[in-house]
């Protein structure tokens, strides 16, 4: 486990899920707030990039593109098919205007 | 000690074993699979693993190892070749014989067989195991190719769009008028149809295939009429069948062509489960007493819920049933249980790059078919979980907001 930084709070657009590679893993950001969400950029189910969803602030969920099923930020559980597996959640620190993930 | 025996090792047979462990069970289980290879994602076979863009570690999952941390003994390349009730045991291809006290019946479908001469030649494949979508991938690796395709089905369709996409030419040959009929209707299905042939993808609807060219290897099709398809390649996908030969053994109901079961996917046989392909399951939402669905997410719902039933003596499978099909770039998807002869409302134009169209029955939305339109598709769901359903013209303004609708309810 590492702690890796991939920016600033200012780098993540409220709501908009964001692409970034930290250590050679891809995730999905999302900032609501204050806080950042990182899951696993990959959708479990098939080939597409969750970053390219939408984010669902009534859920707390990203919306696969491809096939529509939303993970949830905090879980990474998925809340209709054709998804079936969690995605990985990343711990996110906040660390004045920086943001780190632990990968 | 107490073995949960599970015939298939599918999406449902697959899913069946993994949940098991995840809602406690503790007993011994035993998954069978005719595949030499691990348990996989069948979907990708017809999209990303002819065409080599696959990543094969999301194919082939969960990986090896899961297996045999979870203590299940995965039996690859092996059957179950009978099966007994009431002795509750099961004799195996590979000679043990398993005393089993709760037995998954999870054997999907076999692939039709046609009776046309020459299918038997080299350069004829078939996309539903991996070992073939993995033949197929070999042959597309070493150049353009032109495939012809014989059946226009969602997998001949998805083979076909994929292999233009990646540089190839393909010539589907469809007995059918309308291909993609039967489970999108004919108005959604040539809709469909017409975004593949404006990508590049050749079908022929209404033909016959008398037989495959060649001496030694295939070469090409003969059409009834007499003419000549010449191909680099020929892919079969016309379609399959329930293997129920297991089932039969141990005397399960039978009704809509599949294994009769309840909604916690129980035969009507002590203590055997269908799951998968061969269910036919009970649906609210649909007007059949049972319906049988050989669709990915449904088969790993199926397997899921026999594991809880199992391992607790609770779970029912009760989601709207949905399925997708990935055509080169255009991803479909279906929620529902739709009929070919469902009126059609389409919501707003119904032009790519993203649209909608509602089937509709007595008057009530049954299901809706989407191409990246994942908003609808969201409210679609929401309108079914609450068991609202709009009027066609709410359905058909794209200014009507179908989640607030649901949530109006």
């Amino acid at each position: 486990m590492t702690q890796v930084s991939i920016g600033s709070l200012s780098d993540f657009p409220e709501g908009t899920p964001t692409r970034v590679e930290a250590d050679g893993t891809a995730l999905c950001i999302v900032r609501v707030g204050d806080t950042v969400h990182a899951i696993c950029d990959d959708c479990p189910h098939a080939e597409a990039s969750l970053s390219e969803g939408d984010f669902l602030a009534d859920d707390m969920a990203i919306e696969c593109p491809l096939h529509g099923s939303a993970f949830n930020l905090t879980t990474g559980d998925p809340d209709c098919p054709p998804a079936t597996e969690a995605v990985e959640v990343f711990t996110v620190t906040v660390d004045g205007d920086s943001v780190l993930v632990d990968v | 000690m107490t073995i949960a025996l599970i015939a298939g090792s599918g999406m449902a047979g697959r899913a069946a074993a993994l949940t098991l462990r995840r809602v406690g069970w503790t007993g011994e289980i035993v998954l069978v699979g005719d595949d030499p290879e691990y348990p996989y994602d069948r979907p990708p076979l017809s999209k990303s693993v002819v065409v080599g863009t696959a990543d094969m570690s999301k194919v082939i999952k969960p990986a090896p190892e899961v297996y045999e941390q979870d203590g299940i003994d995965l039996r690859r390349g092996v059957t179950v070749t009978v099966a007994d009730a009431s002795a509750k045991t099961a004799e195996l291809s590979d000679g043990s014989t398993v005393a089993w006290d709760a037995l998954v019946l999870a054997t999907g479908c076999a692939p039709r067989q046609l009776p046309i001469p020459g299918l038997e030649l080299p350069g004829v494949h078939r996309v539903t195991r991996l070992d073939e979508a993995l033949e197929i991938q070999s042959v597309l690796a070493t150049g353009p190719k032109h495939l012809a395709i014989i059946g226009g089905g969602f997998i001949g369709m998805e083979v076909a769009a994929a292999a233009v996409a990646a540089g190839h030419t393909a010539t589907v040959l469809e007995a059918a008028p309308k291909p993609m009929s039967r489970p999108l209707g004919p108005e959604v299905a040539e809709r469909v149809l017409q975004w593949a042939m404006d990508r590049g993808v050749v079908v022929r609807a209404g033909v016959g295939v008398e037989q495959v060219s060649g001496d030694d290897i295939a070469t090409g099709v003969r059409l009834v009429g007499g003419e000549e398809i010449d191909a680099d390649l020929m892919i079969v996908a016309v379609g399959q069948t329930p293997r129920l030969e297991l089932a039969q053994q141990l005397g399960c109901e039978e009704i809509v062509g599949g294994i009769k079961v309840d909604a916690g996917m129980r035969t009507s046989v002590a203590d055997v489960y269908a799951v998968g392909d061969i269910a036919a399951f009970p649906s609210k939402w649909a007007d059949e007493d049972r319906i049988r669905v050989e669709h990915a997410a449904v088969a790993i719902g199926h397997g899921q819920v026999a594991a809880e039933q199992i391992a607790t003596g609770e779970g029912r499978y009760d989601d709207l049933p949905s399925f997708w099909s990935d055509q080169g770039d255009l991803t479909l998807n279906v929620v529902g249980v739709a009929r070919p002869d469902d009126e059609i409302v389409w919501r707003g134009d119904h032009a790519l790059p993203a649209c909608t169209a509602f089937y509709l029955r007595e008057g009530k939305m049954r299901a809706a078919f989407s191409v990246s339109d994942m908003k609808t598709l969201r409210g679609v769901r929401k309108l079914f979980a609450a068991g609202v359903s709009p009027t066609p013209e709410q359905l058909a303004d794209p200014a009507v907001d179908l989640a607030a609708l649901a949530a109006a309810g």
